[in-house]
């Protein structure tokens, strides 16, 4: 992955599907790929489960280190504008989940290899 | 998109219909498969009506149907992830070429070898677990089990489609073998040793699901790695299943403390009342993690590194591109080995410390499971904490077997450890007690002292539904 390149996950545990987070990770996906169709700026994955499932919908976004909780639809152009680099990040959507939650998501995700 | 053909004999979505060798190979194994349940599945409730999940398709959403089933008329089907289009092999030696459709010659024992013993696991805990309906602690969980046993099945048709489309009579004999080993036959033994003891109570019921199964994840995430695509989309579907059994732990052990942790704050002795106490749990807990981490394998590893360079195996979560260094050859993984009576740092080669990699992220991943326990016991506002054993800890496979540590990673002599085993292991007594306690719970709505509620029940329903009908 390329320094510039984000890396978003979407999380698709029990609590945060029971909340709709296929459709919240499709969409996102659709919005990020109808500017960067070629995944260049912004990879949209799905993860198993991060551990925020009392905040959830929760999706991170990589390499800024930034956990958004309770994330609904009316906020994905919001999150599009950040990850594509066309906005500030959504700070109403993070410090929601317990820290060492959001530690451990980075310590992943920060691999030395 | 993969066209579902639902109204076959065996559901699938690999175009069986038009491959009639194989359809016929595979409708040959069917009555076998389905004698083996009979046989070696869960005993006396193949009568019953079980409210189940069962997959119907691949696509985002709606991927599986709810409804009342009798366990032998579950519809095992064949079912892979959807292909993507011009996906290349991401890491190893071959990295920007092609993907295989077909089994490369020289990888054909190496593969083959993964994908039997990857199999070989799914009957087994079928297997292990057959008699725990008898003492289920409510109908919510006896469903549960029943989805995870069925589901452990059709992993077993996942594998058995692959060695019957790719390894000719070679693969059809595997299958016919993942039929004849039964755990804990002392003839024909399941071929990794977790697999061959029996999951005697609930409570090794949930954390097998909690800790076992999440080895499974990650042994079937790396191989959703493969190269080798029909492997890759074949796990990667596996994978939507087996996140309902990893939760189906990691409820039932947060639910079994969150009840403890109630009686705590009434004053109850949990032993007074059925119920199980925080140290017997937590010995529990570190048995299964520490026999779950020897399914890894060895931290240093020449065919963990010989996986990876051929493009079978990845790590997790290799295709998101969180590595560095894709080929993992420019750098190297610092363990500590226990050399003359103390830990030495030692460097490995990256591709060697593959096993260790995946180890680490299963770790971490347990860790999370352990804060959200922990969370929920600080909420009831109680002190116990549940301590997650370290790497070292009770080890049988890997750099660690022929030492003897805490669960803390200390480093102890042979003697301390035995004096010491009853406070880090299940004892005679604690199992004892344990199976004391498993005693059946039919009426919907009710659940064992042992055990709290759920938040909520299955695909909407309420916790008081009736999952299971009797006849």
């Amino acid at each position: 992955m390329s320094d510039e390149q984000r890396l978003v996950y979407v999380c698709e545990g029990g609590d945060c599907t029971e909340r709709g987070s296929g459709d919240i990770h499709d969409k996102l996906k659709e919005q990020a790929l109808a500017v960067d169709p070629d995944e260049e700026k912004v990879r949209v994955r799905r993860y198993p489960c991060f551990g925020g499932c009392e905040c959830g919908i929760n999706v991170t976004v990589y390499p800024d280190k930034l956990f958004y909780s309770h994330v609904k639809e009316e906020d994905l152009p919001d999150v599009v504008k950040h990850v594509l680099g066309e906005g500030p990040a959504v700070d109403r959507l993070t410090g929601a989940v317990e820290p060492d939650i959001e530690e451990m998501a980075w310590m992943m995700l920060d691999s030395p290899y | 998109m993969s066209t579902v053909d639902l109204e076959a004999k065996i559901p699938n979505n690999v175009g069986l219909r038009d491959n009639k060798r194989l359809l016929r190979a595979l409708e040959k194994w069917q009555p076998a498969f389905l004698e083996w349940w009979k046989d070696m599945g869960p005993t006396d409730f193949n009568q019953n009506d079980i409210y189940l999940r069962t997959a119907v398709g691949v696509g985002k959403g709606g991927w599986a149907h709810f409804d009342y089933v009798k366990m032998p008329d579950y519809r095992w089907g064949i079912f892979l992830a959807d292909a993507h289009e011009g996906r290349k092999i991401h890491f190893g030696d071959q990295i920007g070429s092609p993907i295989w459709n077909e089994v490369p010659g020289e990888m054909r024992n190496r593969l083959r070898r993964l994908i039997v013993t990857q199999g070989d696991t799914e009957p087994a805990s079928v297997e292990q677990q057959r008699l725990l309906g008898h003492t289920a602690p409510s109908l919510y969980d006896l469903r549960s089990l029943f989805q995870v046993n069925v589901e452990e099945g059709r992993h077993l048709w996942a594998m058995v489609y692959l060695l019957h489309t790719f390894f000719g009579a070679d693969g059809r004999d595997e299958a016919e073998e993942m039929l004849q080993r039964h755990s804990g036959d002392p003839d024909t033994p399941r071929i990794l040793e977790a697999f061959n003891k029996p999951i005697e109570t609930w409570v090794d019921f949930f954390c097998f699901t909690t800790f076992t199964d999440r080895d499974g994840k990650y042994q079937l995430a790396a191989l959703a790695e493969s190269s080798f695509d029909p492997l890759a989309r074949t796990t990667q579907f596996m994978l939507t299943e087996e996140a309902y059994h990893m939760q189906t732990g990691e409820n039932g052990v947060g639910r079994i403390l969150h009840r403890t942790a109630e009686l705590a704050k009434e004053g109850t002795d949990p032993r007074s009342v059925g119920a199980i106490p925080f140290d017997m749990m937590q010995r529990y807990i570190n048995e299964w993690m520490s026999a779950s981490m020897d399914l890894f394998g060895g931290e240093d590893s020449t065919n963990a590194a010989e996986s990876f360079a051929s493009g079978l195996k990845g790590r997790y979560r290799e295709g998101d591109g969180i590595y560095k260094d894709p080929t993992a050859l420019q750098h190297s993984y610092d363990v500590d080995v226990p050399e003359d009576g103390k830990l030495v740092k030692k460097s490995i080669p990256l591709r060697r410390a593959m096993n260790a990699l995946l180890l680490d992220a299963y770790h971490q991943d347990c860790t999370r499971i352990a804060s959200r326990w922990n969370r929920d016991l600080d909420r009831l506002g109680v002190d116990f904490r549940v301590k997650l054993p370290t790497q070292r800890f009770n080890r049988n496979q890997g750099l660690y077997a022929d030492g003897y540590f805490t669960p803390e990673g200390e480093m102890v002599s042979k003697e301390e450890w035995e004096r010491r085993r009853g406070e880090w292991l299940p004892s005679q007594e604690d199992r004892d007690y344990v199976r004391s306690c498993m005693k059946a719970v039919y009426e919907p709505g009710k659940f064992a002292n042992w055990i709290a509620p759920p938040a909520q029940g299955v695909n909407d329903q309420p916790v008081d539904f009736e999952y299971v009908k009797f006849h």
